[in-house]
């Protein structure tokens, strides 16, 4: 097992040695530029057979074991590679929600393009709906053989690019908010369907609004039952968090170099404040590295509980915004001249730029508050708030 | 693994939780029969054998009771000895401690003065129970001795600490002729960083064990106290400080689960583990007050006796400061 495990990393390692695309930071400066990157990288790492680890055995390069999906992602990062941020919501969210919840004419359909490089987004937030994702207004009718469907989708990212989109819409608004909810499979190229890029306080479009008018679906692009799409949309959720913050984390452990290149620059090798914050962003990252260690071996050992995740998400984000903030304050005024940023990552070293994308990771995906909520009333078990208080 | 378990049930089953600070003397009486202090005794020298996640399991649960009894300075103690081939009295000496005599290793520095007449005189800092140890295992400054506390020019002062939960004192040497050698100036250096390494794993133990039970303890208290007709566990702003305070504890946590069981972890590394929780110990124990209102201010309520403990575990073996600044140091070299 452990000497399978060193075979692969073996392998990738030099197949990165390889392939891995050099100096796409400064490629990655103009949408297009980000856009072209990231396509042909996922298309070497399909070729190769390390793009989908995590699909079944009847795909190329899947039926990987969680340990062997945790050697892919930890070489990735070593390497620095750009990371699969185009392909994200196609190869987990799309995937999984396929995967366990579509029918077999869905997936015999929809899987293969997705290695051939289709592009899905996420229509799941509205305004209004962000973190309360049940909140949901977006309507969808059925006339027909077709769903009609009205409404407004906010911070789908990178829905500019996409072909199409995981849609959740209401069918229903009687009982609980949860019930009534349908999920769609949407061509975003269908009539009705306009997409306006959201320009970020990073410079980046990373997110998208998606305007819908009375765009219509057929029925056989839902999946699972009318009014059972909130049950379906925990599996698309679920699908990735472990490996995605196991690499974010040991990307960020590589990125502290970052930081010691702006010590020596600015000349504070000697200055203890300095090191001491320095050495406090350290402990601070490899402690998160330890724990999204820890969480991806219970996940492997079948051991996970509720809460894990949550914690492990603002673990990371907290070190996150500490490692940009502090490579913001050691850059002095250097970063207060805008300079051009790279599209899409996280740890360009425009510490400007990444420390403003930091807050993304404590807002999306459950901000920091609602993980707080689940931290609090799931693991520790303390009282829930009660329904229906009323302002 | 299996071992792991044992150990933790056991020590849970000796040592209830809530039961705070059982009495010191029974406490070490029990942990000797319970073979505690042969854990990490190689079975070469007649002990378990056991590894550092051993040791480490059993300094989290005396953490979560805050042990009074000083089961680290005494761990320290006997690898310091085991480590001293070439002492002649070692093998005694190692079945004496074994079988539960304590000679505690000084967790704080010394300044001590040599004189030409091969006497020491000064004072060593940071013994923790010093008034039940026949001896102390003590770094001079020609290599580290084994110092009988009944020898002539060793007496011993208690100081009086804010933790209540443990006793310390001084030694002091004045014109002490050290007789019983553990090794040589040269051969103290590596031992020194041995000792700490353990030491540093040890504290963060005890952080870790203490500041769950902290927790546990504010988390049952805010479910029953009832303020504006609500029990205030219900209030969200007050629920997000606690998933705060489990959130530190379990990354601190799993840094040092990490690191215990890497053997090439360095000393600086072993440091910023430790440091890391004692920090999140320290917060722990401040929500703890916090959140307990004026009850949490009493001397009669544990709370305070959380706090002390986190506070002085913040002192001993070196304090933050000197050791972020090293990690620091040592990370922005690494990437020269």
């Amino acid at each position: 097992m452990t000497h399978d495990l060193e075979a692969l990393r073996r392998d990738v390692r030099s197949f990165l040695k390889a392939q891995a695309p050099a100096d796409w930071r400064a490629s990655s400066r103009t949408q297009d530029d980000f856009v072209r990157t990231q396509r042909d990288w996922f298309g070497k790492l399909v070729h190769a057979g390390y793009a989908i680890p995590h699909w079944p055995a009847e795909y190329p390069g899947g039926g990987r074991s969680l340990a062997e999906q945790k050697v892919i992602y930890e070489e990735l990062a070593r390497a620095d590679c750009p990371r699969l941020l185009l392909s994200f919501v196609s190869t987990y969210h799309a995937f999984a929600t396929l995967h366990e919840c579509g029918n077999a004419a869905q997936k015999a359909r929809y899987l293969p393009r997705i290695l051939e490089g289709e592009t899905w987004c996420q229509g799941f937030s509205e305004p209004g709906a962000g973190s309360d994702l049940a909140a949901i207004k977006t309507r969808a009718e059925r006339k027909g053989d077709v769903y009609v469907i009205n409404g407004q989708k906010v911070w789908s990212t990178m829905a500019q690019f996409a072909d199409k989109c995981l849609l959740l819409a209401r069918t229903a608004s009687d009982g609980p908010k949860q019930a009534g909810i349908t999920y769609l499979l949407m061509d975003m190229k269908a009539p009705g369907v306009a997409v306006r890029p959201i320009h970020q306080i990073q410079g980046d479009e990373e997110f998208a609004e998606i305007f819908l008018d009375n765009v219509e679906i057929p029925v056989c692009e839902r999946v699972g039952e009318e009014g059972m799409g909130w049950a379906v949309a925990q599996a698309t959720l679920a699908s990735e968090r472990g490996l995605t913050l196991m690499e974010l984390s040991y990307r960020m452990r590589g990125a502290l170099g970052r930081v010691a290149g702006l010590i020596r620059k600015h000349g504070h090798e000697d200055d203890r404040g300095v090191l001491r914050d320095f050495g406090v962003l350290v402990t601070q990252v490899d402690a998160v590295c330890a724990l999204a260690d820890q969480f991806l071996d219970n996940r492997i050992n079948g051991i996970e509980r509720i809460g894990d995740a949550s914690i492990v998400k603002n673990a990371y984000s907290r070190a996150l915004r500490a490692y940009s903030a502090l490579g913001l304050r050691l850059g002095g005024m250097d970063e207060q001249y805008v300079a051009p940023i790279t599209f899409g990552d996280l740890n360009t070293g425009n510490w400007m730029a990444d420390f403003m994308n930091s807050y993304a990771w404590t807002i999306a995906g459950g901000s920091e508050e609602v993980q707080r909520n689940i931290i609090a009333e799931r693991m520790l078990e303390m009282p829930r708030e009660p329904k229906g208080w009323v302002l | 693994m299996i071992e792991l378990n044992e150990l933790t049930d056991a020590a849970q089953k000796a040592f209830p939780a809530g039961s705070l600070s059982p009495a010191r003397d029974e406490s070490w009486r029990l942990a000797a029969e319970m073979g505690w202090l042969m854990v990490r005794l190689p079975e070469a020298d007649g002990g378990l054998g056991f590894t550092r996640e051993a040791s480490t399991a059993l300094h989290l649960e005396m953490g979560r009771i805050l042990s009074a009894m000083p089961l680290i300075p005494a761990q320290l103690g006997l690898q310091a000895m085991a480590a001293s081939h070439d002492f002649a009295e070692r093998a005694e000496w190692l079945e004496r401690l074994a079988a539960g005599e304590y000679a505690p290793l000084p967790m704080l520095g010394a300044a001590l003065t040599p004189s030409p007449d091969g006497t020491v005189s000064g004072t060593i800092s940071g013994v923790f129970e010093a008034d039940m140890a026949a001896a102390i295992i003590a770094q001079l400054p020609n290599g580290y001795a084994l110092v009988p506390l009944d020898a002539p020019g060793v007496s011993i002062v208690e100081r009086a600490i804010w933790d209540p939960s443990r006793r310390l004192f001084d030694v002091i040497l004045d014109g002490y002729t050290p007789t019983l050698m553990l090794t040589d100036a040269a051969g103290a250096k590596a031992l020194h960083d041995q000792l700490s390494g353990e030491a540093q794993l040890a504290l963060a133990a005890d952080c870790i064990g203490a500041a769950g039970a902290a927790l546990d303890m504010t988390i049952e208290y805010m479910k029953v106290r009832r303020q504006f007709d609500r029990p205030i566990a219900l209030f969200q702003a007050l629920k997000h400080r606690a998933a705060d305070m489990k959130t530190k504890i379990t990354v601190a946590e799993a840094l040092l689960w990490k690191r215990v069981r890497d053997e090439s972890a360095s000393l600086t590394d072993l440091a910023a583990t430790k440091v890391l929780a004692a920090e999140a110990f320290r917060f722990v124990t401040e929500e703890m007050v916090q959140l307990h209102g004026g009850i949490g201010l009493t001397d009669e309520h544990p709370c305070h006796l959380f706090l002390k403990r986190a506070l002085l575990n913040l002192q001993l073996c070196g304090n933050a400061d000197l050791w972020n600044e090293r990690v620091g140091r040592e990370a922005l070299s690494a990437t020269g």
